[in-house]
């Protein structure tokens, strides 16, 4: 179609018409791929697919997150001699392991073959490399925390004891490693795809969700009782990072290409997650109110990653911000 | 053609690669329209006038293939005093018409002079006032390219690129085809829509000869081999005609009498027809019982589909077999149909899944609306599963008059079974209660040779069937070279060799032929040529059997000019070699291979031997293309442009709007709106879509075919969608004078408004593939449709009538009723139309019948 | 070529798989007759379940778009614009043209398939033909393909079709190819609008097309070949009229794997980050 032809020519008089008049009277007819194309792309069809994923993959990225970052809070209270703190981080992180797994395989659309996910090893999917993550978290925490338990519980003596004290240590180290990338990962996963919601955020998504993870992490150890500076610390740090992600998020626009975000319900969730994980947090801590800023941080990243998957929803079904994505 | 005939529209598409122009008239843009050089919209039965319009460019501007016209075609031969055309006072109407008959006298269109028409006057100069070169002429005066737009909506600069493409593909260098289907068969003037193409190829030369011709595109499987090998009621295989109960055929001779040309290749009429009855009765039909000529059925009247229907619809008809068809969706006026098949008593279907014509009883709009009640309806139903067509054996002839032979790749499941091993059990056991009888009605019955052998499921043997039909030699020779299943199911000598083609049959019963066009096929080599899959040339020697003699292209002398040179070493098809003194070329010649193009006959002869050397058209008494049509036709010699019988507009041409020899099948159920009715403003075609298959008992019951055309549409304009207020999606319903049905509008720049004469027209198109029954489901397009006859044939018109359109659903249930008497007044007299006689006049009914001659004169 | 019979690419036996040899779809719109065989025997040959029975009044197109049950699309486009030369009707001659575009849309088989690289299986393999295959048996369902695809072909069968739960795409019937026979679609094609064979034989063809098209009239018809962005190149790759976006067409398709770079650094930087952050806390604050 060149820019010359009769209907172009028409399309340039009755937006003339339009803009004088504030109405142009007449044909209006929504024909089957008629002159004036009211949709975008082919019918309005999508260009690439939503996700099909379910409530089981939000709730995964909180547990996850929250379960990654409680191992290296553990690691950390296993370094400065909190005991208590890190026994109940790394069951935290245990029980946040066994439910990841589960709600996991239940997303599968064929559960019963999840264990083809450790067929092959493939850098270049951060769904694969997640996996693994997330095996090699769990197969350094679940010892660690029986090791753990049972060196606490001094059930064993002697040299057997010695041999758990440093074989929790490690396998507690480890979990801190993996989780860490646990809790990150899922940022890079939903990054890295063809929408355009997520790909345009693919650097504020992993800090996004390490952050939260972080934070929640903190914030539940507060709310079990563990009131401690370095825990309040790091919630202050989690909810100042949150409120800096939140003006990013707000101020970096890409036009048609995140529209979900920014124009549409869902994009609402998203906002609403990080209020209450960024500034609120950040104002009810100031303030003392810390099992409440706990709270509202638990709330938050968990809404928050709701509020991501549905923009993906909205993203993926949209043809326009397909082609407005290509310009960045 | 890509619509209806994807696989064949490749070859169009292959010619349009080398560079022939593919020029589409249809009243919509479907997809062939998407990939022709020229889409011309046409409103829906103006055909004559746009092809008479391109007739009269060619005569007026001297644009015919001269020697052509002047050689090959009847443009030469000169008419009688006393024939009077259409044009004349601009009547509309012939010499010789008769409103009592409803019919034509037609004494007054023969040849002048005592020639008959073996042996016309002609006048080679074309300048003759009264050769038919200048009747058309006269004929076609007033289809100007002015006219053309006045009736068909086309403008002249459209009509004039259409025009120059013609003439420019057409000539003794180049030849132009033109492929028809449904939108031209089904109008009450069909047949002459046909015959204007014709006489436009005729003119121009393009009949006879490679890349020419005009194809009649077949649809159904072996639609055409049910006209050569037919389940009609008023012609034998081989286009015979059935012979009359009204005294006029009593005897054999006078049968063959009547039929039988002095010259042509009907001169051989006796040898056909009494070697079909050798094949029926075998050694029961003798020269002392007239070869059972007596126990062959004589019609007594028009036993056509409609005129049965009615019958049916009046508790006159006791039971019927569908095998095959689905009239509750296919038949016009279907909402009729349903309500007649439940005065039936009895109803044998046989089908793969339930249709609708067999589950009419327990669901269908009329059970829905409560109009009709299953605890009244008495009908018996039997239903019979059938087998698929890859579940059994046998031939299917199409297009191009050519037999494939299909053969059975699986056995079919449970219960299936083929029609041919129905009606072979029924035979068996009906001959079988006829033997113990001894009622003379059984004769015939007893009479019958039924010596088919059959397999281990039940099944005739389909190529002894095909043998059959092929013919041989009747005296029993089974171990004689050249016989194929020599020998009986009893297990006895049946007959001797196979005869290679219809030359070889005789009258004095020595031969049998079942079909004696499909001679050849199967002769006395043993190889079924419709079996074979090698094709050997661009016209497909080797892949199938054309009928007759394995002819690729009819008429094929006229490749070659009189003297017996090709037209064009381009566009060379048959020639005379003089070295050796026979025709020669690329295909079989049709025509007797040894006669010189330098023959003339004296007069007297008889047969083929009265045909001239430079006569190409053999199967015409006078050998040549007949641009006029002395004798045959039931509504004029020549095409005269009739509007359709529901039409917006009147005849822009004629005082006479509609073909006065058309049957109107007046009645309440079936009426018509008068020209112009403002309650049924649009005018409505009917089509096909890829997608599915006719009334869609194959294709909405399969889910990979009904998941892509799963709902009925109604294709508009946008102009007229912004006229009702309608937009795309929308359900609406549209009701013409016989019922309504509701659809979902798709509204499309495809479908154009027209101009006719100072006003815009609005067309619909709608598919008709749907109804009550199956995975996706819809209203029968057909129940809007009215039943009528054309005179020939008695085809409905079916692609062009009038209706309403009103948004919005129908209502359910009894509401229906109310909503439709809003639209559809109740009462009132069955003929609204002018031109319509009331019931039980002549032309109400049809009455009449198909074949050579004329109309049968009761009733 | 219409014609050639047996000896067309879209019928005669190979043996691209033994060989090792590189295949292709070309896909030619300006002979396609929108029929949709290519459709129906697709789902015949793999015994694909339907995928609803929707009618959409988006011109003749039923369909949608690809999925699980949807390996071939014939898409409609009704536009006013001229195909070529082509006089549709007295529009066309009063400066007003129009024109019904159908093409057959499929799976890319991307030269870099983001669906390929995503899955986290293996059950996504290449073939010897160069084709992007799903295998069935492995295949758990995981969905990271479906987000994966830039062109929005591959997608998860919903309960309650057969074998719902996996991934699904055109297979580019390496079963039929694996025995030397063709894929169905092309099988079938009876204008040779889809041809299969040699993808350089195909790109050749496709170049040589887009000439001849140019030439006669069609001004814009162009290949639709992103070689130059990170798919670098489709082996299912088409001819089309007018500008992609038309079509649900990326312009420019991108292959996930680019952003990972960036992303798994700033994962790695906010993983440093809070284990410094949270040793900071405690160090300093116990």
């Amino acid at each position: 179609m060149t820019s010359n032809s009769p209907s172009e020519k028409r399309l340039e008089e009755l937006r003339e018409q339009a803009w004088k008049d504030g109405v142009v009277p007449g044909k209006g007819v929504d024909v089957a791929g008629g002159p004036i194309p009211r949709k975008p792309g082919y019918y309005g069809q999508p260009v690439v697919k939503p996700p099909v994923w379910t409530w089981e993959i939000p709730i995964y990225f909180f547990v996850g997150g929250l379960s990654g970052m409680s191992a290296v809070i553990a690691s950390a209270a296993v370094l400065f001699h909190h005991v208590d703190l890190a026994r109940t981080a790394m069951w935290l992180a245990a029980i946040g392991v066994i439910l990841s797994s589960v709600l996991l395989i239940m997303d599968l659309g064929r559960p019963h073959l999840f264990i083809n996910m450790l067929r092959v090893f493939k850098h270049q999917s951060a769904m694969s490399m997640g996996v693994w993550i997330l095996t090699f978290f769990g197969a350094c925490v679940v010892p660690g925390l029986i090791a753990l338990e049972l060196h606490t519980l001094h059930l064993f003596t002697g040299a057997m004891d010695q041999l758990l004290r440093i074989a929790a240590g490690v396998l507690i180290f480890g979990s801190a490693l993996f989780g860490t990338l646990l809790a990150t990962y899922t940022g890079v996963l939903i990054g890295a795809t063809a929408i355009p919601a997520w790909f345009l955020h693919r650097l504020l998504l992993p800090i996004h969700f390490g952050t939260a993870g972080l934070g929640s992490a903190a914030g539940l150890l507060e709310l079990f009782g563990h009131r401690i500076a370095p825990l309040n610390a790091i919630g202050f740090f989690a909810a100042a990072v949150e409120s800096a992600l939140l003006v990013w998020l707000t101020i970096d626009k890409h036009g048609a290409a995140d529209r979900a975000i920014h124009e549409h319900g869902s994009g609402w969730l998203i906002r609403v997650g990080e209020i209450l994980t960024g500034p609120l947090a950040l104002v009810l801590r100031l303030f003392g109110f810390v099992p409440f800023a706990a709270f509202a941080f638990l709330v938050g990243a968990l809404v928050s990653r709701f509020g991501w998957i549905a923009v993906g929803k909205v993203s993926g079904s949209d043809p326009e911000s397909v082609f407005a994505a290509e310009r960045y | 053609m890509a619509e209806a005939h994807p696989v064949g529209f490749r070859w169009a598409m292959k010619a349009k690669e080398r560079g022939a122009t593919i020029i589409h008239v249809d009243p919509r843009f479907s997809r062939t329209s998407a990939l022709a050089d020229i889409w011309v919209p046409i409103r829906a039965g103006g055909d004559i006038a746009f092809l008479g319009g391109l007739v009269r460019h060619i005569i007026e501007n001297e644009l015919f293939f001269r020697d052509y016209v002047v050689h090959f075609t009847n443009a030469s031969c000169i008419l009688r005093e006393d024939f009077r055309d259409a044009e004349e006072g601009a009547t509309g109407v012939f010499s010789g018409w008769s409103g009592e008959q409803c019919g034509y006298d037609r004494k007054t269109w023969l040849y002048n002079g005592d020639g008959g028409l073996s042996f016309p006057e002609r006048d080679l100069t074309l300048q003759h006032p009264r050769c038919v070169f200048q009747t058309l002429r006269r004929h076609f005066a007033r289809y100007t390219p002015e006219m053309v737009e006045k009736i068909c909506g086309i403008p002249p600069a459209l009509f004039h690129k259409v025009a120059d493409a013609l003439v420019a593909a057409s000539g003794p260098e180049k030849t132009a085809a033109i492929c028809y289907a449904l939108g031209w068969t089904q109008h009450s003037k069909g047949v002459q829509i046909i015959r204007t193409a014709a006489i436009l190829q005729l003119l121009l030369g393009n009949i006879g000869r490679p890349g020419g011709g005009i194809l009649a595109l077949r649809g159904h499987a072996s639609i055409q081999g049910s006209t050569d090998i037919p389940t009609l009621y008023d012609i034998l295989p081989g286009y015979l005609p059935m012979p009359r109960g009204d005294g006029s055929e009593a005897t054999l001779r006078d049968y063959l009498a009547r039929h039988t040309k002095p010259t042509g290749l009907w001169h051989n009429f006796p040898a056909y027809f009494i070697s079909l009855l050798k094949a029926y009765y075998g050694k029961n039909a003798t020269a002392e019982n007239d070869f059972g000529y007596n126990w062959v059925p004589k019609i007594t009247t028009n036993h056509s589909f409609f005129e049965y229907l009615y019958d049916m619809a009046d508790g006159k008809m006791e039971g019927m077999f569908i095998m095959g068809q689905n009239p509750a969706v296919a038949a016009a006026n279907s909402r009729f149909e349903r309500a007649a098949l439940s005065k039936l008593k009895w109803l044998v279907v046989r089908e793969m899944v339930e249709i609708e014509a067999a589950m009419f009883w327990r669901d269908s709009p009329e059970i829905e609306h409560g109009e009709l009640r299953t605890e009244e309806i008495d009908t018996e139903v039997f239903f019979f599963p059938a087998a698929g067509h890859a579940e059994k054996e046998g031939a299917f002839t199409n297009t191009q008059r050519l037999l494939q032979w299909r053969e059975k790749a699986v056995d079919p499941p449970g219960d299936c079974r083929s029609e041919a091993w129905f009606i072979h059990q029924l035979a068996l056991r009906l001959i079988a209660k006829a033997k113990q009888s001894n009622d003379p009605l059984d004769e015939p019955l007893r009479a019958l040779d039924w010596w088919y052998p059959e397999d281990q499921l039940g099944d005739p043997k389909m190529e002894a069937v095909l043998a059959e039909i092929n013919g041989w030699y009747t005296a029993p020779q089974p171990n004689a070279d050249g016989v194929v299943f020599g020998i009986n199911r009893e297990g006895n000598p049946h007959h001797g060799p196979q005869i290679d083609g219809y030359p070889r049959l005789k009258s004095d019963g020595s031969t049998a032929s079942g079909g004696w066009i499909y001679s050849g096929v199967l002769g006395p080599d043993k190889i079924n040529k419709a079996k074979s899959r090698n094709s050997k040339d661009y016209l497909g020697h080797g892949w199938g059997f054309a009928w007759p003699g394995d002819r690729r292209i009819i008429y094929n002398r006229a490749s070659a000019s009189p003297t017996g040179e090709p037209w064009s070493d381009r566009k060379k098809l048959i020639w005379w070699d003089r070295a050796q003194s026979k025709w020669t070329g690329v295909d079989n010649p049709d025509f007797p291979v040894e006669k010189s193009p330098e023959f003339r006959p004296t007069g007297n002869e008889s047969g083929l031997d009265g045909i001239r050397g430079d006569a190409a058209f053999i199967l015409q008494e006078d050998g040549l293309g007949w641009l006029y049509v002395a004798s045959g036709l039931q509504d004029g010699p020549m095409p005269t442009h009739y509007e359709p019988l529901e039409s917006p507009v009147h005849n822009a041409l004629y005082s006479r709007d509609t073909n006065p020899a058309v049957h109107w099948f007046t009645r309440q159920e079936n009426r018509f709106a008068p020209p112009g009715d403002p309650r049924f403003p649009f005018v409505l075609t009917t089509y096909r879509l890829t997608e599915h298959h006719t009334a869609g008992g194959m294709s909405r019951f399969l889910s990979h075919l009904a998941e892509l055309q799963p709902e009925l549409f109604a294709e508009m304009s946008p102009e007229l969608a912004v006229e009702l207020k309608i937009g795309n999606g929308d359900h609406i319903s549209i009701v013409s004078l016989r019922g309504a049905i509701e659809a979902r509008a798709l509204v499309s720049r495809r479908i154009r408004p027209l101009r006719l004469n100072g006003k815009t027209v609005h067309q619909i198109a709608m598919p008709f593939h749907f109804g009550s029954a199956g995975p996706v489901k819809g209203g029968a397009t057909n129940d809007l449709v009215p039943i009528s006859g054309e005179p020939n044939v008695t085809i409905m018109e079916a692609k062009a009538l009038t209706c309403n359109i009103v948004p919005g659903r129908l209502p359910r249930g009894p509401a229906f009723e109310d909503w439709l008497n809003e639209y559809v007044p109740k009462g009132g007299p069955p003929n609204l139309h002018p031109e319509q006689p009331p019931a039980g006049a002549p032309c109400a009914r049809a009455g009449g019948g198909h074949g050579m001659e004329g109309k049968i004169d009761n009733r | 070529m219409i014609g050639e019979g047996i000896q067309s690419s879209n019928q005669r036996r190979h043996s691209f798989v033994q060989d090792h040899v590189e295949v292709g779809f070309f896909t030619d719109p300006t002979v396609c007759i929108g029929c949709k065989a290519c459709e129906v025997a697709c789902k015949e040959w793999n015994q694909v379940p339907d995928d609803g029975f929707t009618w959409s009044g988006n011109s003749y197109d039923n369909t949608g778009h690809l999925g699980a049950s949807t390996w071939r699309h014939v898409m409609f486009l009704e536009q006013d614009c001229a195909k070529g030369n082509q006089i549709a009707g007295p529009m066309s001659l009063d400066q007003d043209p129009f024109r019904w575009i159908f093409l057959s849309d499929v799976c890319k088989h991307c030269e870099d398939a983001g669906c390929l690289e995503a899955c986290p299986t293996g059950s996504i393999v290449r073939t010897e033909v160069g084709s992007v295959l799903v295998q069935n048996d492995v295949c758990n369902g995981c969905g990271y393909c479906v987000v994966s695809c830039p062109f929005g072909v591959i997608d998860r069968r919903p309960q309650p079709l057969p074998d719902a739960g996996g991934a699904f795409k055109c297979t580019f019937c390496y079963d039929r190819q694996k025995s030397g026979l063709v894929p169905a679609c092309a099988k079938v094609c009876p204008t040779e609008s889809i041809v299969f064979g040699r993808l350089d034989d195909l790109r050749a063809r496709g170049a040589e097309r887009v000439h001849q098209l140019q030439q006669s009239g069609y001004n814009d018809a162009q290949l639709y070949d992103p070689t130059e962005t990170s798919v670098r190149g489709i082996h299912a790759f088409f001819l089309i009229l007018g500008e992609p976006e038309a079509y649900g067409l990326p312009p420019k398709p991108q292959i996930p794997t680019i952003y990972l770079k960036s992303a798994w650094t700033a994962a790695f930087a906010t993983a440093i980050a809070s284990i410094i952050t949270t040793l900071v806390a405690f160090a300093f604050f116990s």
